[in-house]
């Protein structure tokens, strides 16, 4: 190596110095750190246990909150599909001024604290809420729907929080699209159905997928909503492992839970990458 | 069927676009009015007028040292982090060290971790080292979530410059920082400034990690909000949310105006 090349490194070591300390001694190390506290007994220094991990598995219970996690984020994927690809769809066919003025718009609320929006939700959804006090004026119900402090508060608080990625994620793949195909498609006799099922839903299925993962991951990880618009009584993995941290001040159940947690999302994420990827490999080989 | 269209169109998809645009602000719509309610109900639409639920945020010190230390804590979180995060970006741009693409994934992978876990594995080990409940172990951990964003905007407002202007530069004899700073700087200036912004919001909002690392003298303004609600929903709540609206519109309408926000999100980011 040349000393000029030697320097050029060290230059750059220099200025990634202080990030690196950070990713170091803020993530990385903490990381094993926590590793070794949820699988050594003894606060991470003692022999080393699988029992944590034992006690998750062998509990009905924690299974039960992990299976619900995962509904709900399975239903919190749908919700934000159902919803989200119209808006997708609206925002490829509109002109560059539109797209901005619609990203605009769904992206801003993100960056105001999800505490405060679910705060809002609250004021909607609750028992005296503004959809309830509505319908009850309007005779259209005798007695409160029932739309917080439970699973489907969640999912309306999720999707509200996550719907900006899979709109975001399918747009994008969708701007992607050749118009010329669409022209193609109408010359040869089309009809519209037939023109989204053979061109826009195919071409935008790579949108589906990076939305969908992104969605699915953010909503197994999410504390903040299902604490506030879930109650006591939708215990979900994060709720579950602050608990154990803060209130039982079980850290290694807590870390355990943590990995369990983190496990868990990357392992569904692969099986549906696999699915994907397998269906794709059939379609072209088959075909 | 692609005829592109700039004024709202009222067809199926357009409604749907409409109610979920509707969706996405109803929350942020709703409570700023509920705050100027005169009674103590906390009910859409407001009935009355008045501005008591701002006078009594004054009644409760927790809300207004909080945010005042929440403001000092972003400040401080996005100076730091923008100061770090723009080095690395110079470092893996200008230099392209061995490695440049691990390293760039190591700057982000904070990022791809839920910042739940963030939070418990850093309140595992300040425990350990003795940070936990400290102001600094809270501005550490907040630097750590934002210098994501700062790297991958300069990296972005990196992207398109032209080191053959800096060449130029130090073969008419500027020095270094007199380059840096005359034409490397103001080139890179609105991704550095928008990754400051950004890195304070993400600080100023941040619930999830600050969680497990806040005390009772240490404690952020949505951790006082998140607790407060656990326990009473009054008007309170409203006003205090509409102040916090009223500061992350302003920065989020400087973020638009300088750097645009649909170039500020990538295909991956998170805030939960």
């Amino acid at each position: 190596m040349s000393k000029l090349a030697r320097n050029k490194v060290w230059a750059a070591l220099l200025l990634l110095v202080p990030s690196f300390i950070i990713i170091f001694g803020v993530f990385v190390l903490p990381m094993l750190y926590m590793l070794m506290i949820s699988v050594r007994e003894d606060g991470g220094t003692g022999a080393w246990t699988a029992a944590q991990y034992k006690l998750f598995f062998q509990d009905p219970y924690y299974i039960e909150v992990l299976w619900r996690t995962v509904r709900l984020s399975l239903w919190t994927v749908l919700a934000c599909l159902i919803l989200g690809y119209p808006v997708a769809m609206y925002m490829a066919r509109a002109t560059p001024k539109m797209r901005g003025f619609i990203t605009f718009l769904i992206l801003s609320p993100h960056l105001i604290s999800v505490v405060i929006r679910n705060f809002g939700w609250v004021v909607i959804l609750s028992d005296n809420g503004f959809i309830n006090n509505t319908l009850l004026k309007l005779g259209l119900i005798d007695k409160p729907l029932r739309l917080l402090y439970n699973e489907l508060g969640v999912v309306i608080g999720l999707t509200d929080s996550l719907i900006v990625y899979m709109v975001l994620a399918v747009a994008t793949s969708l701007y992607a699209v050749d118009a010329s195909l669409y022209k193609a498609a109408g010359i040869l006799g089309a009809s519209k159905a037939r023109m989204f099922f053979s061109v826009t839903l195919p071409l935008s299925m790579p949108g589906i997928f990076a939305g969908t993962t992104l969605v699915f991951s953010l909503a197994m990880s999410a504390f903040v909503t299902p604490a506030l618009m879930g109650g006591t009584s939708v215990k979900v993995m994060p709720v579950i492992a602050y608990e154990k941290m803060m209130a039982a001040y079980d850290w290694s159940l807590g870390a355990a839970l943590a990995f369990l947690l983190l496990g868990s999302t990357l392992g569904l994420v692969a099986f549906f990458t696999k699915l994907v990827e397998t269906k794709r490999h059939k379609e072209v080989f088959s075909s | 069927m692609m005829r592109e269209s700039g004024r709202f169109r009222l067809t199926p998809l357009g409604l749907i676009t409409f109610f979920v645009v509707l969706m996405v602000i109803s929350p942020l719509l709703i409570i700023v009015p509920t705050s100027f309610t005169s009674t103590g109900v906390l009910r859409f639409p407001p009935e009355g007028f008045s501005l008591q639920w701002y006078i009594k945020i004054f009644d409760r010190p927790e809300f207004v040292d909080s945010f005042w230390f929440s403001l000092k804590l972003a400040v401080l979180a996005a100076v730091i982090a923008t100061l770090f995060g723009t080095l690395a970006a110079l470092a893996l741009h200008k230099y392209r060290p061995p490695g440049s693409g691990a390293i760039n994934a190591l700057l982000l992978s904070p990022l791809t971790v839920p910042s739940l876990i963030i939070g418990i594995s850093a309140l595992l080990f300040f425990t350990r080292i003795g940070l936990a409940g400290t102001f600094t172990g809270l501005l550490l951990s907040h630097i750590l979530i934002s210098v994501p964003y700062v790297v991958r905007l300069v990296l972005t407002g990196l992207s398109s410059f032209d080191y053959t202007l800096e060449r130029a530069a130090a073969i008419l004899g500027a020095h270094p920082i007199r380059t840096f700073w005359d034409i490397t700087l103001p080139v890179i200036r609105p991704a550095i400034f928008s990754g400051m912004v950004f890195a304070f919001l993400t600080s100023f909002d941040n619930v999830t990690v600050s969680l497990f690392l806040i005390s009772p003298s240490t404690t952020t303004l949505p951790m006082a909000i998140f607790n407060y609600m656990q326990e009473s929903l009054t008007p309170l709540v409203a006003s205090i949310s509409s102040i916090m609206i009223l500061l992350s519109l302003i920065f989020i309408f400087i973020l638009e105006r300088v750097y645009g926000l649909d170039r500020l999100f990538g295909s991956n980011s998170h805030s939960h």
